[in-house]
């Protein structure tokens, strides 16, 4: 470890401790203390301030939220300042350590979520889940096995590394096999849509035992399953990270058509969008919105396409 | 004590913005990723003391003129620089600063936040998760997980580093290894 780091080691322990309620005026004078023993010292935990105070916006995630719209319109050379940044990071998997974070117990009963709710919940085995807007799943995971139902809707797995008990997730007439960590399984029915962000899975027949009936998924793929018929598609991570924007609450459109922007809205909200003419209907936006925030999405609409907007009691007709 | 205030804003407002434009420019000049940081912490330390003096017309000219000279003592150090590269070091003024706009908007810095906590491994995020987002403190977080409380330091001091390096524009990267021995008499 060289010099700097363990400055900026020292560094940011002083702020984790200095948020803490324990924090004394001792406490205060040794710090100053050391922040005046160099300019290094100062010019290590001011950075680390500031870059960790930028952070605090997080709060604004905190149970209630406004977050701005914004709509970029891809008809000029809109760039999105971030996109560079929405690379995903691929974290090691959860390796059981002696320090390792010992999750709480779960009952394996069912879980739903309301229409525009979703929840996380940590198994037995330390796997998180994340559950979509209007789903129903049933787990039961124990010493002896891991195993998924996924009834209706969307969840998003993080899935604790342990090769002797596979992570199984049944989603109708499909099977999901986990060999990795984090991917989501979609249910619409009888579609079933895996997106994989890390690792691999393995899709198959749930009665199993066909041959060559299994395809093995990778970072990056997502697989559409119909009955006996499954497709299997390379989407960029930008994609599926943006398929996946609704774990925060949001969703994120890159150059989808309004028809299928609205349908993404409605599985979220009891008032319904219906788009009255195929010319609305095919027009492409893009942009980030609160998913639950369906009248602000119908605003915009008016504003930034000029589109005629009729809101009434459950349903909001937008037309050219 | 000293007022540091007028230094502090300096730094935090004028060169902390560039520091993505000051690491490219040292990763240039020297290949090991360590060296970097190194030399990054360095430039800001003698960035301070020359400011110290009086707030420079400048940040920019004088910051890259800081890291410039810094790079020619180690290139003199080290023998197995050539006289070229050296040279090229005299290019400075010249540099391609990226002029991209650096003043994020709050809903760009929630954005880059959320991403950046979506980067750090499992167990990291949740402390981070449950300290930033929740606004639970040690305490809370160890008797929320079942953990202890030095297992949730630790994870939260590695979140802290590594969110606060992407907020600033860098990679985000979690620095795995901690200092073996902190003496004593420096552990708050």
């Amino acid at each position: 470890m060289t010099a700097a780091r363990q400055i900026e080691h020292r560094a940011a322990t002083w702020l984790v401790r200095r948020e803490q309620p324990d924090w004394s005026a001792e406490d205060e004078a040794a710090l100053q203390a050391w922040l005046n023993e160099s300019l290094a010292h100062k010019a290590a935990l001011w950075r680390l301030e500031r870059g960790w105070e930028a952070a605090d916006r997080l709060a604004a995630l905190r149970s209630d939220r406004t977050v701005r719209l914004r709509v970029s319109l891809w008809r000029g050379p809109a760039i999105r300042a971030l996109a560079a940044c929405v690379a995903l990071a691929l974290t090691g998997t959860l390796i059981a350590r002696s320090d390792s974070i010992v999750p709480r117990a779960v009952e394996p009963v069912g879980l739903t979520t309301q229409i525009g709710q979703h929840r996380q919940v940590r198994l037995d085995d330390g796997s998180l889940v994340t559950i979509n807007t209007a789903s129903a799943l049933r787990a039961v995971v124990d010493k002896r096995q891991r195993q998924v139902w996924l009834d209706r809707g969307e969840a998003f797995f993080e899935v604790a590394h342990d090769p002797r008990h596979p992570f199984v997730i049944l989603a109708g007439d499909r099977k999901v096999t986990v060999l990795g960590t984090r991917f989501s399984v979609r249910r619409d029915g009888e579609t079933v849509t895996v997106s994989v962000v890390e690792g691999r899975v393995r899709l198959e027949d749930a009665q199993g035992g066909g041959k060559g009936a299994a395809a093995i998924m990778t970072a990056g793929d997502v697989a559409v399953s119909q009955g006996r018929s499954t497709l299997l598609a390379d989407r960029s991570s930008r994609q599926i990270e943006d398929a996946l924007s609704w774990r925060r609450g949001m969703l994120s459109f890159d150059k989808v058509t309004l028809a299928d922007a609205a349908a993404e809205f409605n599985r979220y909200n009891r008032r319904q969008i219906r788009v009255a003419d195929p010319k609305a209907a095919a027009i492409r936006i893009g942009g980030t919105f609160e998913a639950t925030n369906v009248e602000a999405f119908a605003r915009l609409l008016r504003s930034a396409f000029g589109l005629q907007v009729v809101e009434e009691e459950g349903v909001i007709t937008v037309k050219s | 004590m000293k007022d540091d205030s007028a230094l502090r804003r300096w730094f935090v407002e004028e060169v902390l913005p560039f520091e993505p434009d000051i690491e490219r420019f040292l990763a240039r000049h020297c290949r090991v990723r360590d060296d970097v940081v190194d030399l990054r912490q360095e430039v800001y330390e003698h960035a301070l003391m020359g400011a110290q003096r009086g707030i420079p017309q400048s940040t920019r000219a004088f910051v890259f003129t800081v890291a410039r000279n810094l790079l020619i003592d180690r290139a003199r150090r080290d023998r197995i620089v050539s006289f070229d590269r050296v040279a090229d070091l005299d290019l400075v003024g010249e540099m391609d600063i990226s002029a991209t706009d650096r003043a994020y908007t709050a809903r760009e810095e929630l954005r880059r936040a959320m991403i950046g906590l979506e980067r750090l491994p499992p167990r990291c995020r949740e402390v981070v998760r449950l300290r930033r987002v929740e606004g639970l403190n040690i305490r809370e977080t160890a008797e929320r997980l079942g953990v202890g409380h030095h297992t949730v330091e630790r994870q939260l001091t590695l979140g802290l580093r590594a969110l606060a390096n992407f907020m600033l524009g860098g990679e985000g990267r979690i620095e795995r290894q901690t200092p073996k021995k902190l003496r004593r008499k420096d552990a708050p």
